[in-house]
């Protein structure tokens, strides 16, 4: 699904961000990706997001050398991936179902089902009573849901959110990540940002942590403990 | 006014039901100006095709009514200044009439009363003229067959065998004049159409150009969510096209007005060498080609300067 060899970031001619990085995700995976601030996790999402392109090193994803693609090439890889930003990234000037459509209207999908689609997600992140409210006037957490619900919302293959959960509820936190699971299980590989060690320990997925510009793989306890068993 | 307040109130924070834009273009700053700027060089352009249209009638009118026409002018006055009698110069007329009737190149001859003369002259010495005190000359009017310089020199020879001093006037040299005028005034009528269109054109470019970059943002978002350049540029397009068509409207009904009362003005004015500003039917129709003309300039500026700004971005 995805693979870096020996990538490489920079912006500009200031100093890499991102040095020889080496990782690979199968298709399906649940992958926690943590690390310091400052040490290249928005630098590293927007590569996997394709906001950026590496300047060295080699960058696989869906079986395609990313360096190698033209601008045209790179539009369907970007449609098969759901991005949650940190800072959410939400159209004010449309309603809350406008934004969570907009994405399957890019794809031209119609709009019946358009709005069958939403409605239903948007119900389901427990927004239904604001499908046209503005999103300025809504709080942080009804916000992050619409983003979230923007990001899932044309089922993708590759979902990246950036700390997903940090402005909501310990309940809607909950729901959230138990619907990032299910999308796991419908074989959507995901990779979320976050500083919680307490998600992290308790979704028990692999970490990627990121530190002075290298990333390394740390499995989940459960998978240590399994291994574990498994030799004793 | 309370229920107005409690309806604000309930709407505060709700989209409302208009025109979907993925990019808030329509809430960006400028958008009057542009309007503005589009509804000048509208106006302009109605004022300066309009002037290219009334110039060329004009040139017609003169050059159709002129062509293979030709006047003697048998001078009223001799060398020495005596003045020559009415019936001295009425003699050399229909001498040269009776001479040139015969004449294979002249398909017409018609020497001109003295009344004809005078209403000739009417516009210069006014209202008031007393044809017996004032020494007219004789005018011979000849149509001809064709009008080369070999038919004109032959029948110069022939006119002076009769009165040497004759003079025949083609109405060459003036009408050249006037038509080198008038030619320049067209000529500067389609450079202002030209200048109106660069204008346009950059006005539109700049103002696209400005509008990427304030979204830039909503631009990526756009993009990483998988929209291709077409997608976008058809935002701004379709923002373009409604600012051209509203500012072109605005500009073609005040052009149009503004004919009107220029078509007035001379129409009350009694001077008969100024051109007839009124225009056909087709000419009038034509103007309404100015709003989809601006229209398709807008769209087409518009999406060339998006792709251009697209292709740097990844």
């Amino acid at each position: 699904m995805i693979q870096f060899e020996h990538v490489g970031l920079r912006y500009g001619i200031g100093p890499e961000v991102l040095s020889d990085v080496n990782f690979a995700l199968e298709p399906g995976s649940f992958h926690f990706l943590s690390g310091p601030s400052g040490a290249g996790k928005t630098s590293l999402m927007r590569l996997l997001y394709l906001g950026k392109r590496p300047t060295r090193g080699l960058m696989t994803m869906f079986s395609q050398n990313v360096n190698a693609m033209t601008r045209e090439q790179l539009v369907p890889l970007r449609q098969r991936i759901g991005t949650v930003f940190q800072d959410f990234r939400l159209l004010d000037h449309m309603s809350a179902f406008d934004n969570v459509a907009l994405p399957l209207r890019i794809q031209g999908k119609p709009e019946k089902e358009i709005r069958n689609n939403v409605e239903e997600l948007l119900d389901w992140v427990g927004l239904g009573d604001h499908m046209h409210v503005l999103p300025n006037t809504m709080s942080g957490g009804q916000q992050q849901r619409i983003a979230i619900a923007r990001a899932v919302i044309t089922r993708p293959r590759l979902l990246l959110a950036d700390e997903p959960t940090g402005n909501l509820d310990d309940d809607i936190g909950l729901r959230l990540m138990n619907l990032f699971e299910q999308l796991n299980r419908m074989g959507t590989t995901i990779v979320i940002a976050t500083h919680s060690n307490q998600m992290m320990d308790k979704f028990n997925h692999p970490r990627l942590v990121l530190g002075e510009g290298t990333l390394k793989v740390e499995q989940s306890q459960n998978w240590i403990k399994q291994k574990l068993q498994g030799v004793f | 006014m309370a229920r107005s307040r409690m309806k604000k109130e309930k709407t505060l924070g709700v989209s409302h039901r208009t025109r979907r834009y993925d990019l808030p273009l329509h809430q960006s700053g400028g958008t009057n100006f542009i309007v503005l700027l589009i509804s000048l060089m509208s106006f302009l352009a109605v004022l300066a095709i309009a002037s290219a249209f009334a110039l060329s009638a004009m040139t017609d009118r003169w050059s159709s009514g002129l062509e293979n026409r030709a006047t003697i002018e048998v001078p009223a006055t001799i060398n020495d200044n005596t003045i020559r009698t009415k019936e001295e110069i009425a003699d050399i007329t229909s001498r040269l009439s009776a001479s040139l009737k015969s004449d294979p190149h002249v398909e017409s001859v018609k020497i001109m009363s003295n009344e004809e003369i005078a209403e000739l002259v009417r516009p210069w010495l006014g209202d008031n003229l007393v044809l017996d005190k004032v020494p007219l000359p004789g005018l011979v009017s000849l149509t001809l067959t064709q009008s080369d310089k070999d038919t004109i020199a032959k029948l110069r020879g022939k006119i002076k065998i009769i009165a040497p001093a004759a003079q025949l006037d083609t109405h060459e040299g003036w009408l050249s004049d006037l038509l080198r005028f008038t030619g320049a005034l067209k000529f500067s009528a389609t450079l202002l159409i030209i200048v109106i269109a660069i204008t346009t054109v950059t006005a539109i470019a700049g103002a696209v150009r400005s509008r990427l970059a304030v979204h830039s943002k909503e631009v990526e978002l756009l993009h990483l969510m998988g929209a291709t350049d077409n997608y976008i540029s058809r935002q701004f397009q379709r923002h373009s096209l409604l600012l051209a068509l509203k500012g072109s409207g605005i500009g073609l009904i005040a052009g149009a007005l503004a004919l009107i009362i220029i078509g007035w003005l001379f129409g009350k004015m009694d001077v008969n060498l100024l051109p007839d500003f009124s225009l056909s039917h087709m000419q009038i129709l034509s103007f309404g080609l100015l709003p989809p003309t601006m229209a398709l300039v807008a769209i087409i500026t518009a999406r060339q300067t998006v792709l251009r700004v697209l292709r740097t971005i990844l």
